[in-house]
């Protein structure tokens, strides 16, 4: 990896010398992180920063195992569906299920989440 | 009643749980009780598609991350892009959450790296963890580079560093003459921050001081 010079190290400012350009925003992540509790209180400034990186690795093995599925199926477009059966391969996926086994956005076999779209599909 | 199409709403997903949870309702009315919504299918009202963005990573980035993985012939489908958009959301409320926990447990009021990268362990993504580790500590490095630089270079040298840098982090650590600790800034202080051996500039991905950074870096030791 380039190493940023000793004093455009400052000049060029953040860290994409060293550990690249983030791919994900940093404030979007940290307000998800906000919203997964109403008793999340401070973050510190590194924490989204891992997770930027994480959520790399973790679109990366989700879309990886994804494509399996779709290679399967002989297929060439990676469909929801094949998201869906990677997750439920994956045991450490196991809190996507629910996410992924909802009724998508025109289905109406809705599971058992008390959705008002579900309720109003379903009327 | 016919199926409710949603592709003019691209952004507006189904998602209950961790992340996203009043979607379909204007700000300020999250009861989602009134007779199983039969009052609520009115036209959705377009505010609710421009804040839902804020619940997800831009698509265009993690499509740009999913194109990495796959085949230049591979094709995605936009419902596959959104779900994975809504599955990056609830793995970082997930994690959070956890994170958060433990903060609570240990009355502690801020969520560090180091609690995301237990709770990762915790909830079965160690293997990303060490490259997680591994990131973070470069990040570190070049954090304290800049706030080394503030200063002369000869004048700092000087600085007694203290107990504060030395006590935590046991016998094999090393402090680099590029690296100034008398300078760096709190919250790598905070995280139990490490520092290879410096020669001047740190090293990127290459360096042959790669191994002490493992060797040294015990990113739960003070939680023990």
């Amino acid at each position: 990896m380039r190493q940023a010079g000793t004093y455009s190290g400052i000049l060029s400012g953040g860290i994409s010398g060293r550990t690249g350009p983030h791919l994900l925003p940093l404030a979007r992540i940290k307000k998800i992180m906000k919203k997964s509790g109403d008793d999340v209180k401070m973050i510190s400034g590194e924490a989204p920063i891992v997770f930027s990186k994480a959520c790399e690795l973790f679109i990366e093995e989700l879309t990886q195992r994804s494509w399996m599925v779709t290679m399967q199926g002989k297929r060439r477009t990676l469909n929801k569906e094949d998201v869906a059966s990677a997750v439920a391969a994956t045991d450490i996926f196991d809190f996507l299920l629910n996410l992924v086994s909802e009724s998508d956005r025109s289905g109406v076999d809705a599971t058992d989440h008390p959705l008002e779209m579900d309720a109003l599909i379903r009327s | 009643m016919t199926p409710f199409h949603l592709t003019s709403f691209m952004q507006c997903n189904l998602v209950s749980g961790f992340a996203g949870l009043s979607i379909l309702q204007p700000a300020g009315n999250s009861s989602n009780t009134n007779n199983g919504g039969s009052n609520n299918n009115a036209a959705m009202p377009p505010p609710c598609i421009v804040r839902e963005q804020d619940q997800y990573m831009p698509i265009a980035n993690v499509i740009r991350i999913m194109r990495r993985i796959l085949p230049a012939h591979a094709k995605i489908s936009d419902d596959a892009k959104e779900t994975i958009q809504e599955c990056v959301s609830e793995y970082i409320s997930f994690i959070t959450g956890e994170a958060n926990e433990r903060c609570q447990r240990e009355q502690r009021k801020t969520i560090t790296a180091e609690d995301v990268l237990w709770a990762m362990g915790k909830l079965g993504f160690d293997d990303y963890v060490e490259p997680l580790t591994v990131f973070l500590g470069r990040y570190r490095e070049s954090e304290s580079e800049k706030t080394s630089l503030r200063g002369d270079p000869i004048l700092k040298r000087g600085i007694d560093y203290g107990p504060m840098v030395m006590a935590p982090y046991g016998p094999g650590f090393h402090m680099g003459l590029g690296h100034h600790q008398g300078i760096f800034d709190a919250a790598a202080m905070g995280m139990g921050g490490f520092y290879r051996d410096g020669s001047g500039a740190a090293a990127g991905a290459g360096s042959s001081s790669q191994p002490s950074l493992t060797n040294n870096f015990d990113p739960f030791g003070q939680f023990k």
